[in-house]
């Protein structure tokens, strides 16, 4: 489904975030991507939508390469990508339903994104995708009126009102308390196993990562250090990828222990 | 972790129905009343010659080639002359404000006067801004009779009110330690005003004068349309009888010397003090939104 | 600072000496305003009487007064919204639109409205239609750089989302960033309406309609006692205004 030859990021300035990465994520899979913060977490998901463009190699997803891609390809592409982020990045002062609306925009005419009158089958997918992640009775809140985890769930309904073939997720429980990291990782867990979603989530907490990965792949200064099943990614895999031994900080229990 | 039950597992869900989609009248009365009101003015607006709207554009365009292609250089000591009157006379509006604002804005400061006399003189000092400085001539020129002193009182006396609400708002936003200090010294509370507030908030009153010597330039620059002195009649004149070479080299002085001044104030301003409202309005023409 | 503040003291009395002088600048003598307002005193009294009956006249003036500024500000607001997106870096789609819409705000700025109202009634003649022009001209600038401010310092963070679910630019500024804006472009454009009552009164005067025009009647007819009447009532409806706009903006933000 997605496939990473040779990618490579060089930001202005000369910081490498991704150096010769070489990847296959086959459709399906759920992958946790694991590293401290500036390995390159964000840079690698950001690489698969285009939002960050390559210096060097290239990126497919679903056989269409993102660097390749013209404006208005591009634009279809990540249509098909859903992306949750680690602030939500909702637009606050409007409603929820507004909010997983804009996961139609690409399908919706002009005029109807500027007047704000969606299809009803559009307004039907964006309800779905609230049932879905069980907020639907919030449709017309202020999405400002939510508590963090609840805003994380209109953040996944949004990505799925996309109907993506791939979720990409940065850092979706980093601003959640401990609870509602699990509440927001087991969604993102049932809608991969459901709908056969091909999902990359960004994590920096190593117990949610073992816990939650079939595949999970470590990231140290650009490059891949780690490939495997969640059970192998033991105390010296942890030293390889995170430079360090294992400290409270690096888990989500607060126990230093896997 | 013991139990194969996931944490987090209880945190229960409400069961979700979907909500009726609530009716947002106000903004629909909003959108509404803008509408009406919009097509009502258009409509009851007597004589407003909607047809010479259709050559307005060509109309503007031709005057715009006249203006500037080129402008008549020979008038440009004739401008000048007008437009140095109009900055004299924003400057002499400025210190009169000045110096009338700041004994006001002491009165006004609610931490330092007691509440009804910075009520009452906020109200005053809110009327006197609402009064434009146009009409504010039109009432002196009969007064002090027509040109720039006119003018500059008028300037003066509207000015005021700005002048007086900033430097207020700047006295309540001080520091107290060196209050009590120079009141547990024993002073006066002339004293306590003098030593006390005025150096902290000077250097950032002095910048409000100057922000509002900007305003002011281009309020000078049109009061002589009633008499008031400054370049305002000749443009008046020029624009009135048709002379836009003239005219053109008019405005052009008008514009080049505003914002000139302009970028000499302002460069001040932020030397004189950094990151407060009177250093970041940057732009005269914008006044603080309240 | 040691030594600049007494020079700065000393530069600012030498311009203030410069403007007032008689030979040199406006000539301001506070004896002669002294002597000027004790031999004016006749038409002082003329403006502390007004003439009250005199009301029924200005109330159509008024009326026109209040339909310029609200035309205007519709018309001018509108046109704001689309210069002020375009004068962000946030929103514009290039640096050559986002300078050169910044240039031109500026250069409408810089114009007084009056000027506006004097080239206007010279183009399609006295009467509302100049008015309006100059005040939409007046509004667009004003309103499209508070709002470019507004855009400059908003969330981002929804505008990445909306370019990752493949929106295009105008569709990620109406989803993303208008809404974020809105309460504050409301407030500006209240805050605009406010301004034109203000400016009608004085672009009228140069032939713009409204109550301007009546105020220039009086003028020339030193007929201050009906002038003090017309004087009262905007300063009523200004305040008035003023007082609900700053309230109401206060709730919107």
């Amino acid at each position: 489904m997605i496939s990473f030859q040779h990618a490579t990021v060089t930001y202005p300035g000369g910081v490498h975030a991704l150096r010769d990465i070489t990847l296959d994520v086959p459709a399906g899979q759920l992958i946790v991507v694991v590293g401290l913060s500036g390995a390159g977490k964000s840079t690698l998901i950001r690489a698969i939508n285009g939002l960050v463009p390559l210096t060097d190699g290239q990126v497919l997803v679903d056989g269409v390469s993102v660097s390749g891609a013209s404006r208005r390809e591009l634009r279809d592409l990540r249509a098909g990508v859903g992306m949750i982020f680690q602030n939500f990045n909702l637009t606050k002062r409007t409603s929820v339903l507004n909010n997983v609306l804009m996961g139609r925009m690409h399908y919706t005419p002009w005029w109807r994104v500027m007047t704000g009158v969606y299809r009803s089958a559009d307004r039907e997918i964006a309800m779905q995708a609230l049932e879905r992640v069980e907020i639907v009775d919030k449709a017309y809140v202020r999405a400002s009126n939510l508590s963090g985890g609840q805003q994380q769930r209109v953040g996944i309904a949004r990505a799925l009102a996309q109907q993506p073939k791939v979720l990409l997720a940065d850092e979706p429980v980093a601003s959640l308390d401990p609870p509602t990291s699990h509440v927001v990782m087991r969604d993102l867990q049932r809608i991969n196993r459901d709908l056969g979603i091909t999902t990359l989530v960004n994590l920096h907490f190593l117990d949610l990562a073992r816990r939650y990965g079939e595949r999970i792949i470590g990231l140290r200064a650009g490059r891949i250090v780690f490939d495997g099943k969640g059970e192998d990614c033991d105390e010296r895999v942890f030293r390889d990828i995170y430079g360090r031994s294992l400290t409270a900080d690096d888990v989500l229990e607060a126990r230093p222990q896997l | 972790m013991t139990t194969t039950k996931a944490p987090g597992a209880d945190v229960r869900r409400q069961p979700g129905a979907r909500p009726r989609k609530p009716r947002r009248y106000g903004a629909w009365l909003l959108n509404g009343a803008i509408i009406v009101a919009f097509f009502w003015a258009i409509g009851s607006l007597e004589d407003l010659g909607l047809a010479d709207l259709i050559g307005a554009p060509a109309k503007m365009w031709d005057i715009f080639g006249l203006m500037f292609s080129p402008p008549d250089w020979s008038y440009f000591p004739t401008a000048m002359e007008g437009m140095v009157e109009s900055l004299q006379i924003a400057w002499i509006g400025t210190m009169i404000a000045a110096a009338a604002s700041l004994p006001m804005g002491f009165l006004a400061a609610k931490n330092v006067t007691a509440r009804v006399g910075s009520t009452v003189t906020r109200q005053v000092l809110n009327a006197i801004r609402s009064v434009p400085e146009l009409i504010l001539a039109i009432v002196f020129i009969p007064i002090v009779g027509l040109g720039a002193v006119a003018g500059a009182l008028a300037i003066g006396v509207h000015s005021i009110g700005t002048l007086g609400k900033l430097s207020a708002e700047a006295i309540e936003g001080i520091d107290t330690g060196p209050v009590e200090a120079a009141r547990a010294t024993g002073a006066s509370q002339a004293g306590v005003m003098r030593w006390g507030v005025l150096p902290q908030v000077l250097p950032e009153i002095v910048a409000f004068w100057l922000y509002r010597f900007e305003v002011n330039i281009r309020a000078a620059a049109i009061l002589g349309i009633v008499g008031a002195g400054g370049v305002g009649s000749v443009l008046q004149n020029t624009i009135s009888f048709r002379r836009w070479d003239k005219a053109g080299m008019t405005i052009l002085v008008v514009i080049v010397v505003t914002v000139l001044v302009d970028a000499t104030s302002s460069a001040i301003r932020r030397r004189l003090i950094r990151g407060s409202t009177a250093a970041t309005a940057s732009d005269p023409t914008t006044e603080v939104v309240a | 600072m040691r030594w600049t503040t007494p020079a700065a003291v000393v530069v600012a009395a030498a311009i203030t000496w410069w403007s007032a002088s008689e030979d040199f600048g406006i000539g301001l003598s506070l004896e002669e305003i002294a002597s000027n307002f004790t031999r004016a005193r006749p038409i002082i009294q003329e403006f502390l009487d007004p003439q009250w009956s005199y009301w029924p006249a200005i109330v159509d003036p008024f009326m026109e007064t209040v339909k310029m500024a609200i035309v205007a500000a519709v018309i001018g607001c509108g046109i704001a919204l689309a210069a002020g997106f375009l004068a962000s870096k946030v929103t514009s789609p290039n640096t050559v639109t986002y300078l050169a819409d910044k240039g031109v705000l500026s250069v409408l700025r810089s114009i007084p409205d009056v000027l506006y109202a004097l080239v206007f009634v010279a183009a399609v003649g006295i009467g509302p239609l100049a008015g309006i022009m100059a005040m939409v001209f007046f509004n667009i600038g004003i309103v499209a750089k508070l709002l470019s401010e507004t855009v400059d310092a908003v969330d981002l963070g929804p505008i990445e989302a909306a370019r990752a679910t493949g929106g295009s630019r105008f569709a990620a500024v109406r989803t993303a960033v208008f809404p974020q804006v809105l309460p504050n472009y409301l407030a500006y454009s209240l805050y605009v309406f406010e301004l034109n009552l203000r400016a009608s009164a004085v672009i009228g005067i140069v032939g713009a309609g409204g109550i301007g025009q009546l105020i220039n009647i009086e003028r020339t007819a030193f007929r201050y006692d009906r002038l003090a009447v017309i004087i009262v009532a905007i300063f009523v409806i200004v305040f008035v205004v003023e007082s609900v706009s700053i309230a109401v903006r206060r709730r919107l933000v």
